[in-house]
């Protein structure tokens, strides 16, 4: 018995050395070296300046820096908004298309397309919609006689137009994660509430609602991680600005790695997030147990 | 014709000298150079044309051609590679000392004063080779050069209906702004609603006074910031301390001015950088926009610019405080070598850079209207071209009188954090500009304070440029 | 409670018919099963009484009024599920709460109807449970007890047994029966389980490929088959046929195969006609081991015995004619043994083998 899961052991480990390798390689050790940097002063761009052991200084600076605790507040204000919009129209459009319609299944697939687009050419697509003289949004408004909006170029629109257009990528993916779960749901408690005759809404809150919660937390938590990354349609949207009214997390990290090639304060504030993302990670899968333990 | 075949002997002697038995006519035949660059008119211009450079010297030219917002990064992460992709890399005279202190480009000194004649050195403006130096050596070789000057519509100016109701409502004429005063007064003066009469016909859409730069991406504010805080008077660092010393008098009013200036820009002024800036001077859209003359020959022409066909640019140099000129900031957008590039590489890369800035390439881009911001004393004092490029009369004068744009190493940290703390001012998100100012200053001391004060002494202080001396 | 009547009901999916005009009238406080192999129509016929299918043709009336367009809340059913549909994130109480949510109740209403059905159907202790904490036959009484709750006129059972092992299913079987009894609401009930249809009807429908084959008591189905298919679907194991061929015998009509010759029922020989095919059906328990000398009796060799207690299925065979007899299991024969077997006379059943209808 020990001779034979000795020998398993050792083909199992056989097996998991290529994946263990690319692991290593692409994730593993650039994450070491990421926290080697952020004890360091490493800027890229001077060589002349000494790469040095500079202790917790990194992590000092990030987390008492104004401009770190502004762009959370940017991430999280961004994250609120556009993941209550993805998932609720998400959910309403996944209502919509698992509908037995004529047509359906056409549209289901018009409606993942943005999905399926680069987060850079969907920026690079809301940055002709946006345009401030000649994007198509100004020009349809116009029409209707309303004055042109800066949309990407005013402090008050710039993080509202990068919410449309995140919402507008990434509704499609609440939508079909939803979709998907629906139609996995059995009919006949929707029979059963046919016959009882409850209505549609109580029909959605306590048969349907309920019984998507595992997907919907799932899907939530997979949303907002990617949120939190938020960075290719506001690198080219509004780069951040104006002002620093757009300055998500990632900005602020490509900033400071480079645009100032502080590679270690820029390493700092990735571990800062990355301990942050970690917790919300920990609080989703609790809840998630905790629903599951529910059923 | 001498200047090539010397060009060809100079060439040949250093393929003799790298061994190769090959290169009797084409001395770089083999050799593939690349650069990184931008896409823009400095190096636009020149693209369309490298097969001929190719079949003079046999070496293979490649241009990538990226925009500005981001180039500089490539180019960062391009010189600390240990591994040359770029032979040539584009560079924007602020960045001298970035790259310079980090070691990443070749001092062209040498290679200046042995083909001196045949570059024509002394055909050159004397602070675009400063412009280019750090530390005293010749650290890139100007493509381009450029002051800060003001762009009007000249055809609005000599409209006796518009002088009349401007010298009525400001009791003083009309004409090219060179006080600070002025350029508000005009920028006023020319802002305009759909509907109102502008030059006697009716407008279809807004008309903006004035289009400045804004926006925070890649400190795109700060490029006319700077010139009108040099303007007011202003300038960088302390002299006695290495310090930014943009906290002053001279540059809050300068920030102020600015944003007084905010009525009379299209409404995505927070948007607005080069291009865009320049666009809406290019479509006559705009009374009066200051910016580099990297752009301004696209005003002279009608294939790449409406203005032409429906109005007439005009030209004048930055205006100052009291009308008394200041000296004015240049720039120059050059090309330079990777200093971790073979030998060879450099030689060829030498020869295209010659051969890209030579009098008679410059000549031939400007006869053919294609042209870009000159740097040649030659071509930018001849009469005939005078006459087509009205502003090179500009260049020419303002240059006699400049000074060096800001060439700190730590230029990154400047641009970026003025270029957020001014957009945000501008945006109203910060109250004052003195608080923004103080706020951009204190990020930029915080890193340079660490350094003891002889080296930030060295980084500003802008040692002639050892090239010209005799 | 309310009587049910099906006049020409038809279900088309396009072209294709399921439901071949389906007459079918319920009196009121009936237990009527819809019996069928799978495919045959019989759920179909359910749902559409219960309104989850669109009527194509006919009508359905409930208490004498017509009901097809009337949405299911509206019909005064209630259906209990094959896979019981009970909702799964809700206690049984709030099931139960949330089938009488549409009626408005005043919370003491709905708690007295909660605790009346939770005790009929011995769920008080498992109110507070969630499905999946119960056992199949406990979510079974719940899915009753959410359809009972609403106190409907004609309860709807879409194979309710069929997810319940075979101990259970009895079990259960019997309660519905008794809760039949106990509130005489009109029942129609859909299984492919014989055993559930003769246990629990009054009156039992067979259908086969979207048609009614026959109606009836289930004595009368099983004693009186219209048809080969109900005569082969009713009765486990089920009735042995052999094909003969009409004669002329000395004492009236015989049936003759190659492997034997027996003389025809006589209620039946009017309708004979000389070398006419017809097909004998006879139930194994009608097959009965010859006593010695018993005249008539066939000759056959033991195949396989099956003990089943207090009975034996023994397969016989004759020529190439295969047969089975369900004999007490002390009078079982040994395998290879050769015996000699009688038919009850009673039993015989005789089709004609082109129609497949009883003569």
């Amino acid at each position: 018995m020990g001779y034979v899961n000795r020998r398993n052991r050792t083909i199992a480990g056989v097996f998991l050395l290529p994946t263990v390798a690319v692991l290593f390689l692409t994730t593993i050790y650039p994450m070491l070296y990421a926290l080697y940097l952020s004890f360091r002063n490493y800027d890229l761009a001077k060589p002349f300046i000494p790469r040095i052991f500079v202790g917790l200084a990194n992590f000092q600076e990030v987390l008492t820096s104004g401009p770190f605790m502004h762009s959370m507040w940017i991430t999280f204000k961004l994250m609120a908004v556009t993941l209550t919009f993805q998932f609720v129209i998400g959910v309403g459009l996944a209502l919509l298309v698992t509908q037995r319609l004529p047509g359906m299944a056409a549209i289901r697939t018009l409606l993942l397309i943005p999905m399926m687009i680069s987060p850079v050419i969907v920026g690079l697509v809301w940055l002709f919609i946006y345009f401030p003289e000649l994007g198509y949004l100004n020009y349809f408004i116009g029409l209707i006689g309303i004055n042109p909006i800066p949309w990407i170029t005013s402090t008050q629109w710039a993080l509202t137009a990068i919410a449309i257009a995140d919402i507008w990528q990434w509704t499609p993916f609440v939508m079909m994660g939803t979709a998907a779960a629906l139609q996995s749901l059995s009919p006949e408690p929707y029979e059963a509430a046919l016959i009882d005759g409850n209505s549609r809404i109580d029909v959605f809150l306590y048969v349907t609602l309920p019984q998507l919660k595992p997907v919907l937390i799932s899907l939530l938590f997979l949303r907002a991680i990617d949120a939190f990354k938020i960075y290719d349609i506001i690198f080219v949207l509004t780069k951040g600005g104006p002002g620093d009214a757009t300055e998500t997390i990632a900005l602020y990290i490509y900033r400071q790695s480079f645009t100032f090639w502080r590679m270690g304060v820029g390493a700092a504030a990735s571990f800062v997030s990355l301990i942050i993302i970690s917790v919300l990670i920990t609080l989703f899968f609790k809840s998630m147990q905790k629903s599951a333990v529910a059923r | 014709m001498g200047i090539w075949n010397k060009s060809l002997l100079a060439a040949s002697f250093v393929a003799m000298m790298c061994g190769s038995a090959l290169a009797q006519d084409k001395p770089f035949e083999g050799v593939q150079l690349k650069m990184l660059g931008i896409g823009d008119t400095s190096v636009t211009r020149l693209a369309k044309i490298t097969s001929e450079f190719e079949e003079q010297t046999g070496a293979k030219v490649q241009i990538d051609m990226l925009p500005y917002p981001g180039l500089i990064d490539k180019i960062i992460i391009e010189a600390s590679s240990d591994n040359p992709t770029y032979q040539l890399l584009w560079v924007d005279s602020p960045w001298v000392g970035m790259l310079g202190e980090a070691g990443a480009l070749q001092d062209l000194t040498d290679y200046a004063k042995r083909d001196a004649a045949e570059i024509g050195l002394d055909d050159i403006i004397p602070v675009q080779l400063q412009e280019n130096s750090w530390q005293g050596a010749l650290l890139a070789f100007p493509a381009s050069g450029m002051i800060w000057h003001v762009n009007y519509r000249q055809d609005l100016f000599d409209n006796a209906d518009e002088k009349a109701a401007f010298k009525a409502k400001y009791s003083y004429d009309l004409a090219p702004p060179s006080t600070w005063q002025q350029f508000h007064d005009i920028a006023e003066f020319f802002t305009r609603k759909k509907g109102d009469k502008l030059a006697g016909k009716v407008l279809e859409q807004d008309f903006y006074g004035n289009a400045e730069s804004y926006s925070r991406v890649q400190g795109a504010i700060t490029h006319d910031y700077f010139p009108i805080m040099r303007g007011f008077g202003g300038d960088y660092w302390d002299p006695a301390t290495g310090l930014c010393a943009m906290t002053g008098e001279p540059h809050v009013k300068a920030a102020e001015f600015m944003k007084s200036l905010v009525p009379f820009n299209p409404p995505d002024y927070l948007g607005l950088m080069w291009d865009i800036q320049s666009g809406y001077m290019e479509r006559g859209e705009t009374a009066l926009s200051g910016y580099w003359s990297v752009r301004t020959v696209r005003l002279t022409n009608p294939e790449e610019a409406k203005l032409p066909s429906l109005g007439k640019a005009g030209f004048s140099g930055g205006p100052t405080v009291d009308g008394k000129p200041q000296p004015t900031y240049t720039g120059a957008l050059s090309f330079a070598i990777n200093a971790k590039v073979s030998d060879q590489e450099k030689e060829a890369a030498w020869a295209f850079i010659k051969w890209g800035t030579s009098e008679k390439i410059m000549r031939r881009l400007a006869d053919e209207g294609w042209g870009i911001s000159q740097f040649r004393k030659s071509i930018l004092s001849d009469p005939a071209l005078q006459e087509k490029y009205p502003y090179y009369k500009v260049l020419l004068d303002t240059q006699a009188n400049a000074r060096r744009r800001i060439f700190h190493p730590f230029y990154a940290d400047v641009e970026e954090n003025f270029g957020v703390e001014l957009s945000k001012y501008m945006a109203g998100e910060t109250a004052t500009a003195q608080e923004a100012l103080n706020n951009a200053c204190t990020a930029v001391n915080s890193r340079l304070s660490m350094f003891p004060v002889e080296q930030r002494l060295r980084w500003i202080n802008d040692a002639p440029v050892t090239v010209l001396q005799k | 409670m309310a009587s049910v009547s099906l006049t020409n009901v038809v279900k088309a999916f396009g072209a294709f018919k399921v439901v071949h005009g389906v007459d079918l009238d319920i009196t009121d406080g009936e237990f009527v099963v819809l019996l069928g192999p799978s495919g045959c129509g019989k759920t179909t016929t359910l749902r559409m009484v219960a309104g989850l299918e669109d009527v194509s043709g006919g009508e359905i009336c409930i208490a004498g009024e017509v009901i097809n367009d009337r949405p299911p809340k509206d019909r005064k059913i209630a259906m209990v599920f094959q896979n019981y549909a009970l909702y799964p994130h809700m206690t049984v109480r709030q099931n139960m709460e949330f089938a009488l949510k549409p009626q408005k109740l005043s919370k003491a209403e709905v708690d007295a109807k909660i605790a009346g059905v939770a005790g009929m159907l011995g769920l008080d202790a498992l109110l507070q449970r969630k499905p999946a904490q119960l056992s199949g036959g406990q979510r079974q009484r719940v899915a009753m007890a959410r359809a009972m709750v609403r106190t409907p006129e004609v309860f709807l059972f879409d194979e309710p047994l069929s997810n319940l092992d075979a101990k259970l299913r009895t079990q259960v079987r019997m309660e519905i029966a008794k809760l039949h009894k106990q509130l005489g609401t009109t029942v129609i009930y859909v299984t492919h389980d014989q055993v559930e249809a003769m246990t629990l009807a009054d009156k039992i429908v067979i259908m086969k490929d979207g048609y009614i084959e026959q109606i009836g008591s289930p004595e009368e189905v099983f004693a009186h088959p219209k048809n080969l298919f109900v005569a082969t679907f009713i009765g486990s194991p089920s009735m042995n046929l052999f094909r003969m061929t009409v004669e002329r015998g000395d004492k009236g009509p015989v049936l003759s195969s190659a492997a034997f010759t027996i003389a025809a029922p006589v209620d039946k020989s009017g309708k004979l006609t000389p070398g006419q095919a017809v097909t004998l059906g006879i139930r194994p328990s009608d097959v009965r081991l010859a006593r010695a000398g018993e005249p008539g009796a066939i000759e056959a060799r033991v195949e396989v015995v099956e003990y089943l207690g207090v009975e034996a299925l023994v397969d016989l065979r004759v020529g190439t004619q295969e047969f089975i007899a369900q004999i007490p299991a002390g009078e079982r024969p040994a395998p290879d043994e050769t015996v000699k077997v009688v038919f009850n006379q009673a039993g015989l059943h005789l089709f004609d083998s082109e129609s497949g209808q009883a003569l």
